[in-house]
């Protein structure tokens, strides 16, 4: 029996043993601080399906993460952490809701602080209960499904609008609308994809005509994948009404919007609702004349602020196209996180969530007020803005305070 | 109004009722001589659409002119996909079969993800927003085309297995696979050539739809589903009977969606499915031959 094992029988810590041991510790102790700080990083996950039928928009989103991340080290990193770096672990969903789960589990057990995704409203409703369950922050990106709050849970936050707060203010900023252009809206039709996010805005849309004192005179929820739509626009047509709101992702929206351009669908505008193509850049370059004053309420940055334009051009820069809004919100939820993280002044996972919880950002590059959190974990001055497509760019004209250009409201070729 | 309406459903149905037929006469096709059901038939399609995609795009060429190029070549890729995967498998069970079919519809879904990515492309012509109006009800030029084109192509394909050799041994193999063999035909190169034919009127009709719709990996799915129907309502294997049921099931969508509420109108063409299957198994007009 050596030394090693007698040691070890006996269960004490020999001379020799001991020895050794504060050798090594001396050893880390001694290297320089600098070096030591530097070395730091603070894991953060993101879950997005960078692969599968999401990729494309996915990949935006993470260009804004990768932007942020890359100027918070750049400028010297989390300063109340001696200058910790943060990196980006990846997680891959596929936008499957078991892949979610099980990769939300190995991101954290590889020992991020927190987790940043997952894109889709189904996956993340599973994913919050790995959060919840492993005291994780969990940061909403580009999910709108009212219910992924709901349930008293402590870890997730949702910085952007959700359903309602996205139906119901786009509305309200379209009626804004067409009381400063003294053109009344009181007969509504929405046409919407017959999932979740498509009937969560139609019932928004139905349940709201209460307040704001208009009738719904058509709804029509389509499956997405109909190739062809002329009868149902026909039936609204027939049902003349002032405003077309429409709740949808890429093909079947456009094949809307040209539709109705064929049919004369005689309606003042047609209003995208959290629409996946209407102020999209890629969709509007492809069909100029189509797009051309088409509205969409959709979360989006503020045109008026400096910062917005830098952080574009740094985008731009980098990634050598115009960023998108899935990119903006990428780049705004890193920094909600870093502003935490300072305050913090820990990357303990508790800590951290408390200190999310009590954010108040004011330096942001949104269409809102400050970025604060309520207890459920929405954002409470969250708030769409109101985009028309005008010379082939999507700009903001609603709500006043963020507007860059004045709306075109009647929109003439929708009229018959 | 209401007249309107109705007229617009009909003339909608009935043009995108060709497009379901063509798609569904390919499927026929194949079920009638091959006695296999070809789950990759929609995949097979979208592989088309995207032939006719980049054939446009990169050499310019008109997508009703690149089906000259399109349907030999699927002509073959049909061929190849009948020897290679499917000849081999004849001897196992039926429902093998049926599982080598769509795991093929899932290697080219994926395929077509991992070489040109999940987004929607579109091919912008000339007369892709071209239209007339009839009465009160809109007529899309390329919807026209496209369900013109497929009434062509079936009846061009209806005298081709009448008039031909290879027509007369592709319907012979199709009534009695035994006799048609025993009477010297070459029974395994007819198999062959109806994959092809099949693949080659799947590719046709993906060319027709391009000019006014979207270009995805997944785009063949909704088809797909529509094409087993029609097959269904037609008769398993009766040629004729698919284009009439694609016609039967584009109106019944067109009619369900402009006078039923919500999205009842995929209700519709499905519960006429299982009433059919429920009451004429055989089909609407007789089955299991090509006729």
């Amino acid at each position: 029996m050596n030394d090693r094992e007698r040691n070890l029988s006996s269960g004490r810590v020999g001379r020799r043993a001991f020895l050794r041991a504060a050798g090594t510790v001396a050893a880390v102790a001694g290297f320089p601080a600098a070096l030591r700080a530097q070395a730091r990083e603070i894991k953060v996950g993101y879950l997005l399906p960078v692969t599968g039928p999401l990729a494309f928009e996915a990949g935006l989103a993470l260009n804004g993460l990768t932007l942020a991340v890359d100027e918070i080290n750049a400028s010297g990193g989390i300063k109340s952490l001696g200058g910790a770096t943060i990196t980006l672990l990846p997680g891959d969903t596929q936008n499957k809701v078991e892949l979610g789960n099980s990769e939300a589990s190995r991101l954290i057990d590889q020992g991020v602080v927190t987790i940043i995704g997952p894109f889709s409203s189904l996956v993340a409703f599973s994913v919050r209960q790995v959060t919840e369950k492993n005291r994780t922050p969990f940061l909403l990106l580009a999910a709108v499904a009212d219910n992924l709050t709901e349930g008293g849970l402590k870890y997730t936050f949702r910085m952007q609008p959700n359903g309602k707060a996205m139906s119901t203010l786009t509305v309200s900023n379209m009626f804004e609308m067409a009381k400063h252009a003294n053109v009344p809206i009181k007969r509504v039709a929405m046409m919407h994809e017959e999932g979740n996010f498509g009937t969560t805005m139609g019932n928004h849309v139905e349940a709201f005509s209460q307040t704001m004192g208009y009738e719904l005179v058509q709804r029509i929820p389509y499956n997405l994948r109909s190739p062809d739509l002329t009868s149902e626009l026909s039936k609204v047509k027939a049902a003349r009404p002032d405003l077309l709101i429409i709740s949808g992702y890429y093909g079947d929206s456009k094949l809307i919007a040209e539709t109705a351009a064929k049919l004369r669908i005689g309606v003042s505008a047609l209003v995208g609702l959290a629409n996946a193509a209407y102020s999209n850049p890629k969709f509007i370059a492809e069909n100029r004349e189509l797009t051309e004053y088409l509205f969409d309420g959709n979360y989006w940055h503020n045109p008026q602020s400096a910062r917005a334009r830098a952080v574009f051009a740094a985008y731009q820069k980098k990634f050598g196209t115009v960023m998108s809004n899935h990119s903006v919100q990428g780049y705004q939820v890193t920094f909600v996180l870093k502003d935490a993280l300072e305050r913090a002044g820990s990357t303990d996972r508790d800590k951290l969530r408390d200190a999310i919880a009590k954010t108040n950002l004011t330096d942001h590059i949104l269409t809102q007020e400050s970025i604060r959190f309520d207890d459920s974990g929405e954002g409470i001055n969250a708030t769409p803005a109101l985009i028309q497509v005008q010379s082939g760019k999507p700009v903001v004209v609603g709500p006043a305070k963020y507007a860059e250009a004045k709306p075109v409201f009647p929109v003439p070729k929708w009229k018959g | 109004m209401t007249w309107g309406l109705l007229l617009q459903a009909v003339v909608s149905g009935l043009l995108l009722g060709g497009v379901y037929g063509l798609v569904a006469s390919g499927l026929s096709l194949i079920f009638g001589v091959l006695r296999i059901i070809n789950f990759a038939h929609g995949a097979v399609m979208m592989i088309g659409m995207y032939a006719t995609y980049w054939l446009f795009t990169l050499a310019r060429v008109d997508p009703y002119l690149s089906i000259l190029v399109t349907a030999p070549c699927f002509f073959v890729l049909g061929v190849a996909i009948q020897k290679i995967v499917i000849e081999p498998n004849r001897a196992a069970a039926e429902h093998n079969q049926l599982l080598l079919t769509l795991g093929l519809a899932l290697f080219l879904e994926n395929l077509a993800l991992v070489l040109w990515q999940g987004d929607f492309r579109t091919v912008k012509v000339a007369y892709s927003s071209a239209s007339f109006v009839v009465g009160d009800a809109l007529v899309e030029v390329p919807r026209l085309v496209a369900s013109g084109g497929a009434g062509l192509v079936a009846a061009g394909l209806f005298a081709f297995l009448r008039l031909t050799d290879v027509g007369k041994a592709l319907r012979a193999l199709a009534e009695e696979p035994e006799g048609a063999a025993l009477v010297g035909i070459n029974v395994p190169r007819i198999r062959a050539a109806a994959f092809g034919m099949g693949s080659a009127c799947v590719a046709v009709a993906g060319a027709l739809i391009t000019p006014f719709f979207y270009v995805a990996p997944d785009v063949g799915e909704s088809f797909n589903i529509m094409a087993f129907v029609v097959v269904v309502l037609g008769g398993m294997g009766n040629f004729v009977g698919a284009l009439a049921g694609g016609f039967i099931v584009g109106l019944a969508e067109s009619l369900g969606a402009a006078f039923l509420p919500g999205s009842f109108k995929q209700l519709v063409v499905f519960v006429i499915f299982v009433l059919v299957l429920l009451f004429r198994p055989q089909g609407l007009f007789g089955g299991s031959r090509v006729r």
